[in-house]
């Protein structure tokens, strides 16, 4: 992140854009508001959370999410009138998955919403293709040798997930408790699920006014790179 | 939709092109003249190396999930590596190369 | 030639900051390029190719220095010079 001097002037040339567009008839106002809206609206974790939720307490949507995740999802009505194809890779007792985009930041965010920081650094990127068990230490997971990694490069127009392991001790948890367990680090492939949730650690951030979280669970159809 | 290719079966075993085009690509560098195994085709996209010259004629090809051996990669490593890649990226490996 | 944004295996990236920043922006400008992103986009005035493109074009130096949302924006703004919407300079510094 640059200091608060540049912070100041790249946020001024945004401003000038934004009248030079709408001077030109290519932007009207409200219409960014509108499209912000639409890209924070719907998508988050909890999104990704439920569907592993209820792939772990129903087998049958289980099979159907791993064949083809992007019918599985639209299901419980998340990625409508996505293009991209969701593909769900689950991680076993001797198999484990883990996420990334070396070239950019492709990310299933139609379904989780916009990725952490560290998906987009160039450390993650760089090194999570060349030495996945050395990164996942890095963040606190710590695999047996004998685990196989398979790291899944978003390299086109697939997005990724992983289904991760249902920790034991959860058998009496109903799907709605499961889902509470479920990090987007875990959806990543960068942690395990844990019987009982511990807070992350978190960045003291400001919130801008226009990009306060998503209040309704309802997925809409946000435009992005993703 | 223009005609599709799909030429290639899950377990081909393939090489990817060693080319380091001109221009915008998919095919990262590390994974350039490398071997591996076609997982599954993930459906047609654009050749995002001519739509992103802004033209309107990028060829619709199938795109594969392409899985890599860390050691044919980084030559070392115990771990895999799925990349996923147009079918202009990759060529079959003959059979007395394998 | 590879660009600077292909950098899977490259060695001295250095240590992950593995922190949860769980709010998508860290400014309201960076909120303001996305939804500039989804507008332009949506008109058609480029593709997502071309705006990889226009990212993966930066010069080394400038693409490492910027934020990620810094890039995007540059991108942008390459790109509504490209298609002839902004005139070279228009925008000013």
């Amino acid at each position: 992140m640059s200091g608060d001097h540049s912070d100041g002037a790249v946020a001024r040339r945004v401003r000038r854009l934004e009248t030079l567009l709408e001077e030109k008839g290519l932007l009207t106002g409200g219409e960014l508001d509108e499209t912000i809206d639409a890209f924070l609206s719907g998508a988050s974790p909890a999104s990704g959370a439920r569907v592993v939720a209820r792939a772990w307490t129903d087998p049958a949507y289980k099979a159907r999410l791993l064949a083809d995740g992007t019918a599985a999802v639209r299901e419980l009505g998340f990625m409508e009138g996505a293009y991209q194809r969701l593909r769900v890779v689950e991680n076993t007792e001797t198999t484990h998955n883990v996420i990334v985009c070396t070239l950019c930041s492709c990310y299933p965010l139609r379904l989780l919403g916009p990725s952490p920081s560290w998906y987009k650094s160039e450390a993650y990127r760089s090194r999570v293709v060349r030495e996945p068990r050395a990164v996942l230490a890095e963040f606190g997971l710590r695999l047996p040798d004998d685990t196989d990694i398979t790291v899944w490069d978003s390299s086109a127009e697939t997005r990724y997930m992983v289904l991760p392991r249902r920790p034991e001790g959860t058998e009496t948890l109903t799907e709605e408790e499961l889902a509470g367990l479920v990090t987007r680090y875990a959806l990543i492939g960068t942690a395990a699920v844990q019987a009982v949730t511990t807070p992350a650690p978190s960045r003291s951030v400001p919130r801008p006014g226009r990009a306060a979280p998503p209040a309704s669970p309802s997925p809409a159809p946000a435009r992005s790179t993703d | 939709m223009s005609w599709v290719t799909d030429r290639f079966r899950p377990g081909t075993a393939v090489r990817t092109f060693p080319h380091d085009p001109p221009h915008h690509t998919r095919l990262p560098r590390y994974a350039r003249g490398k071997r591996g195994v076609v997982v599954e085709p993930e459906g047609p996209a654009e050749l995002a190396d001519v739509s992103a010259q802004g033209r309107g004629d990028a060829p619709v090809e199938q795109i594969y999930a392409v899985r890599f051996e860390a050691r044919d990669l980084w030559g070392e490593g115990d771990h895999h590596v799925v990349l996923d890649l147009w079918e202009s990226y990759l060529a079959e490996v003959p059979d007395d190369e394998r | 030639m590879a660009r600077i944004n292909d950098v899977g295996g490259t060695e001295g990236f250095g240590a992950i900051d593995t922190t949860d920043d769980a709010e998508p922006f860290h400014a309201d400008w960076e909120a303001r390029v996305v939804g500039l992103y989804n507008a332009l986009r949506a008109q058609g005035i480029f593709n997502t190719n071309e705006f990889r493109d226009a990212i993966e074009s930066m010069p080394p130096v400038e693409y490492l220095s910027a934020s990620y949302y810094e890039r995007w924006f540059t991108a942008i703004c390459a790109l509504l010079e490209r298609k002839g919407v902004l005139e070279p300079g228009e925008l000013g510094d």
